[in-house]
């Protein structure tokens, strides 16, 4: 059984088709790359799958559900959850503050027990507190759990990214160039991180990389677009080897 | 252990509102103590709107609507029932404050729904078309009384039973403060603060933004509501003058001087912007006449205001020297201020044509209130307290003299 399954998948802007009859399937437990030259349609398959975008035409099947144009919200409670390429932390809160947010997806009290103050609520907050952090250690960002996100150094800030969206307790984590503008320690102690959000947090996770070493080390299994469609799919050594993709890439390193 | 401070808190809450409604009868004439009603109903305007604005982040400029809302809920209410229902009195006008809040909040519900689809300057001409809106619309409803007389409209109207109670307004602004206070510290809140720093991050988070932006709208507008609702008893007179859009600014103006988003500031901005023009306008000369000045020494005054806010300003974001000499700078640029100004007169003073002028203090507090108002917001952008709350944790801490704990990192 599929845990995610694009069928078909399309999306128009105008006369543009950002994404054409794009068609993919992700196992649960799997570790999963999308990869494509820039424009290539890689972040609107994200906004297509977590609900910002609602398909021209095709389906989107979670759990064998359609989830194509589900509101984003709904969509984070059935279990997908994301990180954005453009970084979008709340700066004015603390590091700690932003991924309670996310927790509180997982509140029990409702919103008149936090208008009168109810004891329940303060607990109920302080737990998701207390979760907020073990995500943040998850992560290594224990030390600055009181910092304000803006001033976080970058490469924190994409970390906090990843604590923030792990928060909401997906089962489907989609990570969007999570390596950014990383230096190559970075980068590995990265790669040890996304492995650990699958063998410890038991997650499925689809990533979008520019990096090609990065992604053929990480990944199990790679689709890659250009120009909207879907050009080659396969195990990395696969991938790398599809002249499509080559010539897509033209003369890059793959 | 929570539960005992909770419990202390509404006690001692109860107690102090008690304790300032028998000084303010026992000390205040009749117009103080109405003064003392109005800081308590800025307050609570101020702190509601903060909820809107501040922490929700959706502009509304149209919260003296909400507040019209409630108050003639109140008048036309006990025009129509008021003596033909078995309640009276005090119980009476807490049954309009739930009337009220209700009506106003339903109001709130209709200026919430525009807000899911416009943002920032859309949304705030949406909420100030309302605020006319609904003046407006009230300024038109004549009502004929059994007497056969006009009332309502452009008249006004009178609102039974007169009731001034200095103890009810000020536990109704406490309760607003410490229900914005519950929901800041709540996780709730902080999802109503993601809402205003990322929408769509927020979203992407799972927070029902639709739901909590119509919920803040919802609740601030009671609460406004329900001060119309004081207001119209106090003053047993409600007419649409009373809720022009100038009142709208005004409270907005609390709002962004205090600090967006800081309850704490909002309170104090209220205080503040609501008795500093009436101190203004009772200032009188130790003989009994109206205080005047030359126009030597008011030029001399502004242009000492004037160096001080470049100099303050150089200190705030170019200066750099560690924390205590800063607050030196500030200390000394206080006390210079002080001795320019005067220099700067007496040396104006030889201008015959500055030192005949004449101006009498009274007629120009508005201008001086405005100009405060600009003097604070070029010194601190981010309003008097910024995002910084009062807490009772951080005053114990000054008080022994420890350091906060400061994030490492
Ligand atoms: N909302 C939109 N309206 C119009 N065009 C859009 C919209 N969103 C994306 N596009 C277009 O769709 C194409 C694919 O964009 P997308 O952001 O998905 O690329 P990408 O593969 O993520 O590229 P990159 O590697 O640079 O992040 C681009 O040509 C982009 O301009
Ligand atoms: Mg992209």
């Amino acid at each position: 059984m599929s845990l995610l399954r694009l069928e078909k998948a399309t999306i128009r802007f105008g006369g543009l088709v950002a994404v054409n009859e794009v068609s993919f399937e992700i196992a649960p437990g799997e570790l999963f790359g999308l990869i494509g030259p820039n424009g290539a349609g890689k972040t609107t398959c994200f906004n297509l799958i977590t609900g910002m975008y609602r398909p021209t035409s095709g389906r989107i099947l979670f759990k064998d559900k359609d989830i194509a144009g589900l509101p984003v919200a709904q969509i984070v409670r059935l279990g997908i959850s994301r990180t954005f390429q453009n970084i979008r932390l709340f700066g004015s809160l603390t590091a700690l503050d932003n991924v309670v947010v996310a927790a509180h997806l997982h509140r029990r009290a409702n919103l008149v027990d936090a208008l009168l103050g109810d004891p329940r609520s303060q607990a109920d907050t302080e737990r998701l507190r207390a979760e907020a952090m073990r995500y943040l250690s998850a992560l290594d960002l224990q030390d600055v759990a009181s910092a304000r996100a803006a001033d976080l150094p970058y490469g924190k800030q994409r970390r906090l990214e990843i604590a923030r969206a792990l928060a909401t307790q997906p089962d489907l984590l989609l990570l969007d160039e999570p390596a950014a503008g990383m230096n190559p320690a970075e980068k590995e102690d990265l790669a040890g991180v996304v492995r650990r959000l699958r063998s410890e947090f038991g997650k499925t996770i689809l990533l979008i990389e520019h990096d090609m070493r990065f992604v053929m080390g990480l990944c199990e299994r790679i689709v890659v677009l250009d120009h909207g469609e879907m050009i080659s799919e396969g195990p990395p050594d696969h991938v790398r080897n599809d002249p499509k993709v080559i010539e897509a890439y033209l003369g890059e390193a793959v | 252990m929570a539960l005992r401070v909770r419990i202390a808190s509404i006690l001692a809450g109860l107690a102090g509102c008690w304790l300032l409604d028998a000084l303010c009868r026992g000390l205040l004439r009749e117009s103080e103590q109405r003064l003392v009603v109005l800081a308590g109903l800025y307050v609570t305007l101020a702190v509601s709107l903060n909820l809107i604005n501040g922490i929700a982040g959706q502009f509304s400029i149209g919260h003296a609507a909400f507040y019209q809302i409630g108050a003639y809920t109140a008048g036309y209410l006990a025009f129509f029932y008021y003596g033909k229902l078995p309640l009276q009195g005090v119980p009476w006008l807490v049954a309009m404050l739930l009337l009220g809040m209700i009506t106003a909040a339903l109001a709130g519900l209709v200026v919430g729904l525009p807000s899911l689809r416009l943002r920032g300057d859309y949304l705030a001409i949406v909420t100030l078309g309302f605020g006319e809106i609904i003046r407006i619309v009230v300024q038109a409803i004549d009502l004929t009384a059994p007497t056969g007389e006009q009332v309502g409209g452009a008249l006004g109207m009178n609102v039974e039973p007169r009731i001034r109670i200095i103890g009810l307004v000020w536990l109704f602004a406490l309760t607003c403060i410490a229900v914005t206070r519950n929901l800041c510290k709540s996780s709730h809140g902080l999802a109503l603060l993601s809402i205003r720093e990322d929408e769509i991050a927020s979203a992407a988070m799972g927070v029902q933004v639709p739901k909590m932006k119509v919920a803040a709208f919802m609740i601030g507008s009671a609460f406004a509501g329900g001060a119309g609702v004081l207001l119209a008893h106090s003053e047993s007179f409600i007419s649409p003058s009373m809720f022009p859009m100038d009142l709208s600014f005004i409270v907005l103006t609390m709002v962004v001087l205090g600090g967006s988003g800081s309850i704490t500031g909002a309170v104090i901005a209220a205080l503040t912007l609501f008795y500093v023009p009436e101190y203004l306008r009772g200032l009188k000369a130790p003989d009994g006449t109206a205080l005047t000045a030359t126009g030597a020494s008011l030029l001399g005054w502004v242009a000492a205001v004037v160096a001080a806010v470049v100099v303050v300003r150089w200190l705030a974001y170019r200066y750099r020297g560690t924390a205590r000499q800063r607050a030196l700078g500030y200390l000394l640029t206080a006390v210079g201020v002080l001795v320019l100004g005067r220099l700067l007169g007496w040396g104006l003073s030889f201008l015959p044509a500055l030192q005949q002028a004449e101006y009498e203090v009274q007629k120009l507090r508005m201008v001086i209130f405005a100009g405060s108002l600009i003097v604070i917001m070029l010194v601190r952008p981010e309003g008097v307290l910024g995002r910084h709350e009062f807490s009772w944790d951080r005053l114990a801490r000054v008080l022994r003299r420890q350091r906060p704990k400061e994030a490492t990192g």
